[in-house]
């Protein structure tokens, strides 16, 4: 198996990886990580095409790109722990680190590690495995079909948990012809084990990024979790039970169910994509221990609290730093994008999702914030009007808070959420605002974590800075 | 007070005109049949104000401006620019201060990025695609009018303006607006004069090119209105 080859370039967590690993290179993120920047005008091109086919066509071809990545069924057994490993650390220049983050995957975290100047070593990465058979709408089927795929993986990977996750509301779309399959290390993985002694100095930080989010999962192994739905715009009693904006949601695609047939949760579990499975800690304290480093804790509940944190400690430091404070980038998902968020001095505000609740929380973000000049806002697109989502409107009102600018970064507003080429376009719209700063020098950790703490009332993060093992 | 383009004249805005005519009390000055509903201006050397024998430069121009707002006696009016118009009004509203309550920049130039004659044509030429196919009787008559000299030198007293030097001195209560698919004034050029005005804002209308009066009149218009609405007494 080629490296790397297994891990998915369109998920969260290795988006988020390419645009922290290019930010530490000293480059900017065009096409998310996905080619050179010298493609990126024929990419527009193609992609505000392909915005312009008819809904169908540009549906099957959002499948097909993403099905393209998965891996054959039969193949799962050959992934292996330290190839995913060394495909992380792969991304990351060489040197010496002040500081290394390892946990949750988490779009504010991008922007924490950056400002820090540190990288960041995922505990969760998605292997998409194709699937022939099942209806997109029946979780049942897909655990049946996939189940002996998944435990082959698992017996190869004694290091690994598997979060056999099936979304057919956010990724009803990809999720036609592979299942997901979300691995957690429960154990620190030699490659990482080896990064970080040579990346971290006697007296380092070693900082681990603990979402606490859990979902209704069922047991299917001992290290096998099924996970039905996912954080986003449906709940998980929509999930379990159904509802009306379920079944019209259904409805309107054409799908012969009206709930979600599923296998019954049994406990709950750290959510498949941004949780962290408590299980690596005992390992990440042992290493630090025998290696003098400091063992910080960043915890927190919804992966968004982080969001309002890091927001707070960036508008701070930019004061600081004598620049202006009112200019604000909200993010969403995969569009991160932290070198152009230090060039144009913009506040970044991360959102999960362009779903009701993440508006809700950036609603939120902003009644309890001074206002802003400037609210620039991307908006990932994944190709359905899924159940929560937040309709164009509701953007075009939270951007409409600005005092003077509030306009969408690349985002068609007529193409939402279907607007494909906005992979390209923001990249693009964010290196050409005019006003610009200088790149800073990395805060160190107690700055930052001095940042943070000087705003602690407002945030629902626990931040525990540690003592040197 | 309606201050067009390079060139052309107070044609297009009759569309606009008569959207902001339906709900303010304005008038017409030189487009007959539209009644009491807005003022349209024709400045020396565009549209049917006669040709002057000498080019007129940008200042010259924001003085008849000022004049005419002086002489008519209007009270702290809103004065909107289109294009090059944009230029004259904040060159109105900086030497004029008494004069102006507020200023609506619709499409304002020139992009620092663009200021070439070639490049401005390019872009002109880009945009033209988009422009509604009606405007371009109108375009030709306001050149014939105005004649090419006069057009060439709008252009290069457009081009040779650093507008943006001026932008951060405006005083007075500022709405810029930008069509979506302008290609004459990109997106972050729009924000970047918002930006620099002191009191300034940015509202965008979908699916309009440059030319946003004759293209979304009536969205323009709303959204006129909600500025004058906020800043009564100012425009």
């Amino acid at each position: 198996m080629r490296h790397g080859k297994p891990v998915a370039s369109f998920d969260s967590t290795t988006g988020m990886l390419r645009a922290l690993a290019r930010f530490l290179d000293g480059r900017d993120t065009p096409l998310i990580g996905q080619a050179d920047g010298a493609l990126e005008a024929p990419a527009l091109a193609l992609l505000a095409g392909a915005n312009r086919l008819p809904l169908r066509a540009k549906q099957f071809l959002y499948a097909a790109s993403g099905w393209s990545e998965a891996i054959p069924a039969a193949k799962a057994a050959e992934v292996r722990s330290s190839d995913l490993a060394r495909h992380v650390i792969d991304h990351y220049p060489r040197r010496r680190y002040p500081v290394v983050f390892v946990g949750s995957s988490n779009g504010a975290l991008v922007h924490l590690a950056a400002a820090l100047g540190a990288p960041w070593l995922p505990q969760t990465l998605l292997i998409p495995v194709r699937r022939r058979k099942g209806h997109p709408d029946d979780a049942t089927a897909d655990l049946h079909h996939l189940q002996p795929s998944g435990e082959a993986l698992l017996a190869a990977n004694p290091d690994l948990t598997l979060h056999h996750m099936h979304d057919a509301n956010q990724d009803r779309l990809m999720i036609a012809g592979m299942s997901y399959f979300r691995v957690k290390w429960h154990r620190l993985p030699e490659v990482y084990r080896e990064f970080l002694t040579s990346s971290l100095a006697p007296g380092a930080a070693l900082v681990v990024v603990e979402c606490t989010q859990d979902w209704p999962t069922t047991r299917v192994g001992e290290r096998y979790l099924f996970q039905h739905g996912a954080l986003g715009g449906a709940t998980p009693d929509e999930f379990r039970y159904g509802s009306g904006r379920v079944t019209e949601y259904l409805a309107r695609l054409g799908s012969p169910y009206t709930r979600w047939p599923a296998p019954e949760p049994d406990g709950r579990s750290p959510e498949a994509e941004w949780g962290f499975d408590p299980a690596l800690l005992a390992d990440l304290e042992e290493l630090a221990d025998q290696k003098g480093w400091h063992l910080s804790r960043l915890r927190f509940s919804n992966p968004e609290h982080l969001s309002f944190a890091v927001a707070d400690l960036y508008r701070r430091w930019y004061a600081d730093r004598g620049i202006p404070t009112n200019r604000l980038l909200v993010e969403s998902f995969l569009l991160v994008e932290p070198w152009w968020t230090l060039r144009s001095g913009s506040v970044p505000y991360w959102m999960v999702f362009n779903t009701d609740p993440s508006h809700t929380a950036l609603s939120d973000y902003l009644d309890a914030s001074d206002p802003y000049d400037e609210i620039r806002m991307t908006l990932f697109s994944h190709g359905v009007n899924s159940v929560g989502l937040a309709p164009i409107e509701s953007w075009q009102r939270a951007i409409g808070r600005a005092r003077k600018v509030g306009s969408f970064v690349g985002v068609d507003p007529d193409a939402y959420p279907r607007d494909f080429a906005v992979f390209a376009r923001a990249h693009r719209a964010l290196s050409r605002i005019r006003a610009r700063y200088p790149m800073p020098i990395p805060l160190t950790l107690a700055a930052a974590h001095h940042l943070v703490q000087e705003d602690a009332g407002r945030h629902n993060i626990a931040w525990d800075l540690g003592r040197q093992k | 007070v309606c201050v067009h383009g390079a060139g052309v004249s107070s044609r297009e805005f009759c569309p606009l005109v008569m959207a902001l005519g339906r709900d303010h009390d304005a008038w017409t000055v030189d487009l007959p049949g539209y009644g009491r509903s807005g003022w349209t201006v024709d400045l020396p050397g565009h549209g049917r104000s006669g040709r002057p024998r000498v080019t007129v430069s940008l200042p010259a121009l924001a003085d008849a401006l000022a004049d005419w707002l002086k002489a008519v006696g209007l009270v702290d009016p809103c004065l909107l620019g289109v294009s090059y118009g944009c230029q004259i009004t904040i060159d109105t509203a900086l030497r004029y201060p008494d004069r102006v309550g507020s200023l609506v920049l619709v499409g304002p130039t020139a992009d620092p990025a663009v200021r070439s004659l070639p490049r401005l044509t390019v872009r002109w030429l880009w945009n033209a695609m988009y422009e509604n196919p009606r405007m371009l009787p109108l375009n030709i008559a306001d050149y014939r009018d105005a004649g090419g000299r006069h057009v060439f030198t709008a252009f290069q007293e457009s081009i040779r303006d650093r507008v943006e030097d001026k932008l951060p001195y405006v005083t007075q209560p500022t709405l810029v607006i930008r069509g979506a698919k302008d290609r004459i004034v990109p997106q972050e050029w729009a924000e970047e004069v918002t930006r620099l005005l002191p009191h300034g804002r940015l509202a965008t209308v979908p699916n309009s090119p440059h030319m946003v009066p004759f293209r979304a009149s009536d969205e323009l218009g709303l959204i006129i209105q909600d500025f004058l609405r906020d800043h009564e007494g100012a425009g």
